[in-house]
């Protein structure tokens, strides 16, 4: 015998309720005020519990009908078989899917999701057909579904356990929404919808971070019978924080030194302070500055952050100052050193104290371009070479007419010209690119002073910075005095404190030509030994050859590589950021599966190419998502039940059908009413037979 | 009504106490008891003021000058004090017991009631003889204490003193027994009124203090019929309305040692208060009340403590003046 609601047999206390009337009732009539109890012996009341209970029967009677109406509350029943055994379960199809995203990465989120999946495992019964799916941006079977019929293999909660042993988190970004879809579909399919018995369940084992996309759940319809029970896994401490190098604003005039990065702070973070520097590069690696940044929770903000000297070829932003760090490297395609060819044109070679020499000292300080300066034999031998054709010709002698056709004709087609006109006698050399006047007689003069500088040129722009912009330092000792004949279009970028111009630019069909009137060497002038020099060199070549602007291919984990097609037959070889090599045929221009975050060089041959590859910035969202979004977009959140709670239900649900089935409480309450009956008419009697003995008596 | 109970009342020659406890005003009951008696002189054994003079005595310093008979040192050139007779003499104090035993009552009224009736009309028939009347009432401390006094409205106050309701619950007799004795330096009459349920040995031990200082000692038992039978029927749960204790009694089996130990204990407060030179008047709620009084005065008159003093209860019927 089993009771259905036993807590109704809290109804028994009840029972007391006649045992306490039938000994109220014996309890003296009357209470006799008396003045004083002085002369009456206190007595042995005769009173004990045993006397105090007459009228047995109809004690009985009244306890055993509130008994039985007790008891009908119960529901009791008659069990027919043994208790429920674990078997006894109807058979699920749990499908696990198990984020193997790069936010998993975090603190010891792994080895959590690793037991949640082992804690789900435990709870199977032996009727529960399971399998095992990961996912990032794509879902990976570890295991599928047996067939229905088979039924599922024993042992394969072993199986599981030894296929997640070899599984680790990537690199790739979450996507849980296809991945619910992908495996909801597979599910409701190997359940075959209303053929089998078997209740479809998804447990996902996940960090559900705010990053992870759930668009794909948009406008699809869930399948009804498939039931996803969440297991999160969180880490102990939120803060994440993340760093992207931006490209340049558009249309800005962005210092290139300088690149913009934003960072920005998870939702549930604690922390607020981080702080970024540049990271990586050629070895010897060079710490940078760390730049401060002040970022909320849940916020992000765009800095500059400088490069410094030492940081010119690092290829990493990092970030610190957050709890994990498994996104704070972000990686900036590497500057790639320039070979720059310069043929110096002069008489005085490679003296000690010649231009030519302060040339190459102030290319060779240039970390971005590896200067060749090659010093043209003396004339009339002086050819300009074609092939490699130099990027910058610096000429400070008087030319033959070849020469100087031959310098033209570079000129037009590209090249970069520098004249420099020490001395006065050198004007004629001007007259190459610009139309001179006969220039007026040199008053004498003790020095002369760079003014009306164009801070707008290229050449300047590097000491537009009022810091930087004071050239009164640099003394002319020697100059040349240019008298152009207007009007000109050669544009004067600086002029001598006495108004004649100093730095002239001359356009020359495609090419370009710097009229310098006067030298750099300690001879002529200070230039060559102030710090304005190494920039201004520096700022030439830029013009001359270009810059080598960072690369910003936004390229994530799991995105396609595609480069130019390189010129040549050589096999192309790409370096992976663990230093592993892949081989590919010649003139390929993708690769596809990339799955690590970090830099990636591509060689064919003596051409190189390096790119950049970074965790998807969504993974870095590590702030908690709301789980009724899913529910939102339709998915069907079920009760996650453990195998006891399971039984419980399966046992509560058969005990309610067999006591349906049985109804014993209808006779305990038509019992109950019985002896309710039969108390009344005792009752009466017993009650008149008293009267009459009181009467009698 | 109480002049329409009263012939009524008066049937037999005694007052029915029933009829008599109807009549709401206490002054009026005693009225209606004392009917008859009025006031008398009594010589007192005390030198007070007076018209009437009693003797000269030489002065001695220190007497007061007041008294001083200056036409005797006239005459006789001796200086003699005038002393006089104390007209008013009789001092008595009432002492009524309002404890919780006293509002035990198997009649209409209880004994606290009937003690009140009898004080009362022993105070009005000590103020027609123009005595003085102290009342003091008590429970387990003292609850009301007027000085014997003879004068107007004293009477009225002592009434209304009287007619307040019990509200003590135990009885202590000692606590107006000292302050009788600390007040009244004058020797005098003590009436004790109570059913004297407590144990004969704390009685008698204060009435002797008080007989001690030379009082003269009355005491009245009132008594409840109910107490003196114990005619209960059925069984019950008995209250003890002074210490709140309950008993179980079964009056058939109870009864006949109860009766023997309160007639044990009456016996020996009644030897007790002899030794003291005094008696028990027991009265019951259901006797009438100037029986009782009759019967006090009667006791007061006869004996060695008429022959010893003179007595002050003493109606005018029953004799004349020292």
């Amino acid at each position: 015998m089993s009771l259905l609601v036993p807590l109704y047999l809290a109804g028994l206390t009840a029972l007391g309720l006649p045992l306490l009337l039938h000994l109220v009732r014996r309890t003296p009539r009357g209470r006799q005020e008396f003045s004083s109890l002085m002369f009456l012996s206190p007595a042995a009341p005769r009173l004990t519990h045993r006397s105090r209970l007459d009228q047995l029967l109809l004690l009985a009677l009244r306890l055993a009908a509130l008994a039985l109406l007790a008891f009908a509350f119960a529901r009791p029943f008659l069990r027919e078989t043994a208790l429920l055994a674990a078997g006894d379960l109807p058979g699920r199809r749990v499908a696990i899917l198990v984020d193997v995203s790069a936010s998993l990465r975090r603190a010891d989120l792994w080895k959590q999701a690793v037991g949640k999946v082992e804690d789900e495992l435990r709870q199977l019964t032996p009727r529960d057909d399971v399998a095992l799916y990961i996912f990032s941006d794509h879902v990976t079977t570890l295991a599928g579904f047996d067939p229905d019929q088979a039924g599922p293999r024993p042992g394969k909660p072993q199986i599981l356990r030894q296929l997640l042993q070899g599984v680790q988190p990537g690199w790739r970004a979450g996507d849980l929404g296809a991945a619910l879809l992908a495996v909801a579909a597979e599910i409701d399919t190997a359940t075959d919808a209303g053929s089998s018995a078997r209740e479809p369940l998804i447990v996902v084992v996940s960090d559900f971070q705010h990053g992870s996309k759930i668009e794909a759940l948009q406008g699809t319809d869930w399948p009804r019978r498939v039931h996803v029970v969440p297991r999160v896994v969180a880490a102990a401490r939120p803060t994440n924080a993340v760093a992207q190098a931006l490209p340049p604003a558009e249309g800005a005039n962005d210092d290139p030194a300088q690149i913009r990065v934003r960072v920005a702070n998870a939702a549930d973070s604690t922390g607020s302070q981080f702080y970024l520097k540049w990271a990586g590069g050629p070895p010897p690696e060079q710490p940078g500055r760390e730049l401060a940044v002040f970022v909320p929770p849940g916020q992000s903000r765009i800095v500059r952050l400088p490069r410094g000297v030492e940081s010119q070829m690092a290829n990493q932003i990092q970030l610190r100052g957050d709890d994990h760090d498994f996104d704070n490297r972000f990686c900036v395609a590497p500057r790639i050193q320039r070979d720059v060819a310069v043929l110096y044109v002069g008489t005085d070679g490679d003296a000690p104290r010649g231009l030519a020499r302060f040339l190459r000292l102030a290319g060779a300080s240039d970390p971005m371009r590896k200067v060749d300066l090659q010093i043209a034999p003396d004339p009339p031998r002086t050819v300009v070479p074609r092939q490699p054709s130099p990027q910058l010709i610096v000429v400070s002698r008087l030319v033959a007419p070849a020469e100087a056709a031959a310098l033209k004709d570079y000129a037009g087609s590209g090249g970069t010209l520098l004249l420099v006109l020490a001395h006065q006698e050198l004007a004629g050399l001007a007259s190459l690119v610009l139309d001179l006047d006969e220039p007026a007689a040199l008053p004498a003069a003790d020095y002369l002073l760079l003014g009306d500088v164009d801070f707008s040129h290229r050449l300047f722009a590097p000491f537009a910075d009022p810091r930087y912009s004071d050239f009164t330092k640099i003394h002319f000792w020697r100059h040349c005095r240019l008298n152009l004949r207007q009007p000109s279009s050669a544009r004067v970028l600086a002029r001598f404190d006495n108004g004649d111009p100093a730095v002239l630019e001359q356009t020359l069909g495609a090419g370009r030509a710097f009229v310098l009137a006067g030298g750099w060497r300690p001879d002529d002038s200070q230039l060559a030994l102030s710090s304005k020099f190494v920039p201004l060199v520096g700022g030439l070549l830029d013009v001359a050859c270009g810059d080598s602007p960072a690369r910003f291919d936004r390229l994530e984990v799991g995105a396609r590589l595609v480069w130019p097609e390189f010129v040549g037959d050589a096999p192309i070889i790409v370096t992976l950021p663990d230093r592993r090599t892949l081989q590919l045929p010649p003139h390929a221009r993708e690769l596809t599966g990339v799955d690590q975050p970090g830099e990636y060089d591509i060689a064919a041959g003596a051409a190189r190419l390096s790119l950049a590859v970074n965790i998807a910035a969504s993974e870095s969202d590590t702030a908690p998502m709301d789980l009724s979004q899913l529910e939102q977009r339709g998915v069907r959140l079920g009760p996650a039940l453990t195998r006891a709670e399971r039984l419980d239900r399966a046992r509560q649900q058969r005990d309610t059908e067999l006591e349906s089935r049985q109804r014993i409480w209808r006779w305990l309450i038509a019992a109950a009413l019985s002896v309710l009956i039969v108390e009344t008419f005792y009752a009466g009697w017993a009650e008149r037979r008293i009267v009459q003995q009181e009467a009698g008596s | 009504m109480p002049e329409r109970a009263q012939p009524a009342a008066r049937a037999g020659g005694r007052i029915d106490p029933a009829a008599l406890m109807k009549i709401k005003s206490l002054q009026l009951r005693a009225k209606v008891v004392v009917d008859g008696y009025l006031s008398g002189l009594h010589r007192s054994p005390m030198h007070g003021f007076s018209v009437e003079f009693s003797e000269y005595r030489p002065y001695t310093p220190g007497d007061d000058l007041r008294f001083l008979d200056w036409r005797l040192y006239a005459r006789s050139d001796r200086f003699h004090l005038k002393r006089f007779e104390e007209e008013t003499n009789l001092r008595c104090w009432l002492l009524v017991d309002l404890s919780r035993s006293m509002s035990f009552h198997s009649l209409a009224y209880d004994k606290a009631e009937y003690a009140k009736t009898a004080a009362a009309t022993m105070a009005w028939f000590l103020t027609l003889q123009r005595d003085a009347v102290g009342l003091v009432t008590f429970d387990e401390a003292l609850d009301e204490y007027l000085p014997a006094r003879y004068r107007p409205g004293h009477v009225h106050r002592l009434m209304m003193s009287l007619e307040r309701a019990p509200a003590g619950r135990g009885t202590d007799i000692a606590a107006p027994l000292e302050q009788i004795a600390r007040t009244a330096r004058k020797r005098g009459l003590v009436v004790l009124i109570s059913d004297l349920l407590a144990p004969v040995a704390a009685i008698e031990r204060q009435l002797g203090c008080l007989r001690a200082r030379g009082h003269d000692l009355a005491v009245v038992r009132v008594l409840d019929p109910a107490e003196v039978a114990f005619s209960f029927a059925s069984e019950s749960l008995f209250f003890d309305l002074e210490s709140g204790r309950e008993l179980y009694v079964d009056p058939a089996a109870a009864k006949a040692a109860y009766l023997g130990r309160f007639q044990a204990h009456a016996a020996e407060m009644s030897a007790a208060c002899r030794k003291l030179g005094t008696d028990v008047f027991t009265v019951t709620t259901n006797q009438p009340l100037d029986l009782v009084l009759a019967r006090l005065l009667q006791s007061r008159m006869s004996g060695r403590r008429v022959a010893r003093r003179s007595g002050p209860l003493r109606p005018r019927a029953a004799g004349g003046g020292p």
